[in-house]
């Protein structure tokens, strides 16, 4: 294998919740677990709908528990770190007394050896609560729940946060390996389909027009100038991992003598009141192994583009050229 | 017993399935595409749409699927569609398309790369947002406390999902993608630890890269091009309630559902290629789908000699398909799920014959 890139990806989603889920959500910060009536049932978690028939609840909502039954189990032995607690637990299926449907949640038994079907269970809270599942710590065995005193938000919850982290590892082929050398040289690899005749940028591998495997017989050098196709200004919104203020132009850079428009590249020191379609600009590297304060999406060592100072292309079609 | 407006499958070509593969999800699908169109005879170009399935939170990457739709051809531009779901529903939805009776061709596929990242991680993020995914709920946990209820219920035993595992990985020696398969000793399987109890190792599916796709065509065309066009006489799915302490997890009524629908009561099936990743799973499925002793089960192997997700439904039709076209078989069925603890079951069943 010729390696890995690893990235993280954060998932902040910030959830609105509802009539039913609010008051749910705002029970928990109280202690206290709440079902929903559906004709002669008591549905825990509440649901904002009849699950058999989808009819729009009423907003009928019950006291549950506090204690409940076991009806299903298992030991988790080695937590992720998306679980509720960070030693060994079980989940479970937590039938609580007065409800006709499981709650699915923690049970902070200790062992494997002190979980059993049809064991009796309580909650144990947590001290800062905040209208989320996990304000209920975890279940414990026994009758007893496990309370703090204070009591809960003083306005209804409305919103709820869920925050996930994935690590992703993915392999980086040969094709890809040899384009971000070429990238760290100062060239742009190209690979030319010889079906199609048509040339690609990144190393990706195949024709997407006529679906065949393109490798390293099929590279070519792909030439430093070109001419801009079209381009946006940027007015930066804030969002995680945007460190960007003020306005910013990106362009598009349609390469000489081939058929590779590069997308949303930076133009170099040029007013963005300035930026015009059919400008013609050259490719600036950085020198191998210097570390430059360059975009971080840009490949390799590319900086970003610089206007020759040649004559524009007029080709009024140029607009056209968006890959 | 085929009717003009009919839909047969033609061709299909599963990939290797292996726990890391070096290629990207468009790579894996252009040869499984160039495979399947290979094998019915025909070239992208009389390809007339095509639906994928896959998902993003697998590949790592909002909108993966677009990059994916370079392995189509997509030049002149193709009708396309795409489902985050198993290949299995692609092949629903593509059968769908064609009885709109415009189009004669369509091609479905399911593709993921489970390696890039932990699956126990990736699966809560697809749960309820509010109840399930904050708690890290994952496939794992939820199978377990499946298995712990058909346990508890008498309706199957820890040495039967044993017998499971060492009889689908001995069968799916037969199958040179498979990517978990051998001789195991049931009472050794037995004297393993838990992983998560109830569940042993062996209980569990693979972690798999991999890939299948599969052409359908309408009746006319498919028997221009294909000497035994594989029938699909029925087809259907059902979901369930998402929360699995809503459900009684000792039965499965949407497959039940989706069997009846698809016409499983009119002949005796003689292979059923099932998506039981879980070793328990699959006699809760066989007594679903009513099947019989004769029926024979996953002779390939099924999800425990590899487990595609996002392809492994599809591998299920396709293998299904191949008991007809190169086994002999008569009327065979493939079954698909997806959701915690089989929240949503697909039936497709086929028959050989003109
Ligand atoms: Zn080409």
């Amino acid at each position: 294998m010729a390696g890995t890139v690893e990235s993280t990806i954060k998932f902040p989603y910030k959830r609105s919740l509802g009539p039913v889920l609010g008051a749910f959500m705002t029970a928990l910060t109280e202690q206290r677990i709440m079902g929903i009536r559906s004709g002669g049932r008591v549905i825990v978690p509440p649901l904002e709908w009849d699950p058999d028939t989808g009819v729009e609840l009423a907003h009928d909502f019950v006291d549950v528990g506090p204690a409940g039954t076991v009806e299903s189990w298992t030991w988790v032995a080695k937590p992720t770190a998306q679980h509720p607690l960070d030693h060994p637990f079980a989940f479970a299926l937590v039938k609580l007394d007065g409800a006709d449907t499981a709650l699915m949640h923690a049970v902070d038994a200790g062992s494997i050896d002190a979980m059993s079907t049809g064991m009796r269970v309580a909650p144990r809270w947590k001290a800062e609560r905040k209208g989320h599942i996990t304000d209920l710590d975890a279940f414990v065995p026994g009758e007893t729940p496990e309370t703090h005193e204070g009591g809960g938000a003083e306005e209804p919850v409305t919103m709820m946060d869920y925050d996930a982290t994935i690590t992703y590892r993915i392999p980086t082929t040969a094709n890809q390996l040899r384009s971000d050398q070429a990238s760290e040289q100062g060239r742009f690899l190209g690979l030319k389909c010889p079906i199609c005749n048509r040339t690609y940028t990144g190393g990706r591998g195949y024709c997407p027009i006529d679906a065949i495997e393109l490798g390293e017989e099929h590279e070519v050098d792909l030439p430093q100038k070109g001419v801009i196709t079209n381009y946006t200004i940027i007015t930066p919104t804030p969002y995680p991992g945007q460190t960007a203020t003020e306005p910013f132009s990106r362009v598009h850079v349609w390469l000489d003598g081939t058929d590779v428009v590069l997308g949303y590249q930076t133009l170099l020191d040029v007013p963005n009141d300035d930026v015009h379609i059919g400008m013609r600009v050259e490719a600036v590297w950085a020198s191998e192994g210097e570390k430059v304060d360059k975009d971080p999406r840009m490949e390799g060592n590319l900086i970003g583009f610089l206007p020759t100072g040649e004559p524009d292309n007029t080709d009024p079609d140029l607009v056209n050229r968006l890959h | 017993m085929a009717h003009d407006n009919d839909i047969a499958i033609i061709g299909w070509n599963i990939s290797p399935m292996v726990r890391n593969t070096e290629h990207t999800e468009a790579q894996m699908l252009l040869e499984v595409i160039t495979g399947a169109v290979t094998d019915a005879g025909i070239t992208r170009k009389e390809v007339d749409f095509t639906c994928a399935g896959s998902c993003d939170y697998v590949a790592g990457q909002a909108f993966s699927f677009v990059q994916n739709i370079d392995a189509i051809g997509a030049w002149p531009p193709k009708r396309d569609s795409h489902v985050e779901m198993d290949g299995a529903w692609a092949l629903y939805e593509a059968w769908l398309r064609l009885q709109m009776d415009d189009i004669d061709i369509a091609v479905a596929m399911g593709s993921g790369r489970s390696s890039t990242a932990d699956p126990e991680l990736i699966y809560s993020m697809e749960m309820d947002p509010y109840y399930l995914a904050p708690l890290g709920a994952d496939a794992m946990s939820f199978a377990a406390i499946q298995a712990r209820a058909l346990l508890d219920a008498g309706k199957v035993t820890e040495r039967q999902m044993a017998e499971v595992a060492a009889r689908t990985r001995r069968d799916g020696k037969s199958r040179d993608y498979n990517q978990v398969t051998g001789d195991f000793d049931v009472d050794a399987l037995l004297a393993t630890d838990y992983v998560r109890a109830p569940l042993r190792r062996h209980d569990l599916p693979p972690i798999t890269d991999g890939a299948c796709a599969m052409v359908i065509a309408r009746a006319d065309k498919a028997r221009e091009l294909c000497e035994n066009p594989i029938w699909i006489t029925g087809f259907a799915h059902y979901s369930e309630l998402h929360n699995p302490g809503m459900r009684d997890l000792r039965s499965s009524n949407s497959t039940t559902l989706a069997a009846k629908a698809a016409g499983i009561e009119e002949g005796p099936i003689e292979v059923a290629e099932i998506q039981s990743a879980f070793t328990h799973e699959e006699p809760l499925l066989v007594e679903a789908l009513g099947l019989g002793p004769d029926t024979v089960i996953n002779p390939s192997g099924g999800p425990q000699a590899a487990n595609p997700i996002m392809a492994t439904g599809l591998v299920r039709i396709a293998e299904a398909a191949g008991q007809i076209r190169d086994n002999g078989k008569h009327r065979t069925l493939g079954h698909s799920t997806s959701g915690p603890c089989l929240q949503q079951n697909l039936v497709c069943i086929l028959e050989g014959g003109k």
